[in-house]
């Protein structure tokens, strides 16, 4: 499951926060990429991965460089192929929130609630505890719950 | 809350085979949705249009670093579009633009919070095949 940290303080000094998730992706994820990642593209942005660098858009067919992805859908490919690292999940949509929370390890900060509809169990992070919560009310309280 | 656009109200323009053709009914339009409906595509197209029309100014993460206030003072009579605004727009931007009678905005993010609005400002984007021609169009959100 996912581990979410709603203060910036809170995130272990042995891991990296990133808030430019297209920029990361672009510089880093997109060299790991293997099957893996099929799946989640397909998924979110109902595109298809057609080489190492290389997408078929889904509205016209083209190639497109794979730059072109959502930041959303790399936003989900930074926290899968970087478990150790802590990304900003501010720009994730419904569809990739979804995936996003689904995801067997990561790690995601958002200082305002983010929760997909039918979320799954995810860990929670913050000065006073670690905890698990896979109800979306408590969740909700969670986050705003002031420290 | 509902305030007529301040320098254009419809903008449109081609970028081989797609079409942007947005109608603004607001001073500040919020463009939110899921992820991979074409915004940041969208986005692009408009910005190639900085090129020759003086009246748009595009921002976005590459001006991570940049104070957004400060450019956004600078500018009148702009329709000024600005991409993942949930990470450049702190909450003093945000009020910056809610008071902005200068210039209007086109906002691509999720996070309405400070920006004063309704759902009279929030929109999402669809597409239409046209042909060989994709149409990106704002409907209402919700």
């Amino acid at each position: 499951m996912i581990t979410i940290f709603k203060n910036k303080r809170d995130i272990p000094g042995d891991m990296d926060y990133v808030e430019l998730n297209d920029l990361f992706f672009n510089q880093n994820t997109v060299s790991k990429l293997d099957d893996r990642a099929n799946a989640i593209v397909e998924k979110i942005d109902a595109s298809k991965l057609i080489g190492k660098y290389k997408m078929e858009s889904k509205f016209n067919g083209v190639t497109l460089d794979i730059d072109c992805l959502s930041t959303g859908c790399k936003t989900v490919l930074n926290v899968m192929y970087f478990p150790n690292m802590v990304f900003c999940m501010k720009e994730c949509g419904d569809n990739a929130l979804e995936v996003l929370y689904g995801l067997e390890t990561g790690a995601v900060y958002s200082d305002y609630a983010i929760i997909p509809f039918d979320m799954e169990t995810v860990k929670v992070s913050d000065k006073n505890e670690v905890r698990v919560i896979s109800d979306y009310e408590e969740l909700k309280e969670w986050w705003n719950n002031e420290e | 809350m509902k305030s007529k656009p301040i320098a254009m109200d419809h903008f449109s323009t081609v970028h081989t085979s797609y079409i942007v053709d947005f109608d603004f009914t607001n001073n500040i339009t919020i463009l939110t949705g899921a992820s991979a409906t074409g915004k940041t595509a969208s986005f692009s197209f408009i910005r190639e249009c900085m090129a020759i029309n003086l009246d748009i100014v595009c921002i976005n993460y590459q001006n991570y670093q940049k104070d957004i206030k400060k450019m956004l003072a600078k500018e009148t009579g702009k329709l000024i579009v600005i991409d993942n605004a949930d990470i450049l727009l702190d909450d003093d931007t945000r009020k910056y633009i809610s008071m902005d009678e200068k210039n209007q905005y086109l906002i691509i993010g999720r996070n309405p919070k400070n920006l004063f609005t309704t759902s009279d400002n929030l929109f999402e984007l669809v597409s239409e095949k046209k042909g060989e021609q994709t149409e990106f169009r704002l409907k209402k959100y919700l």
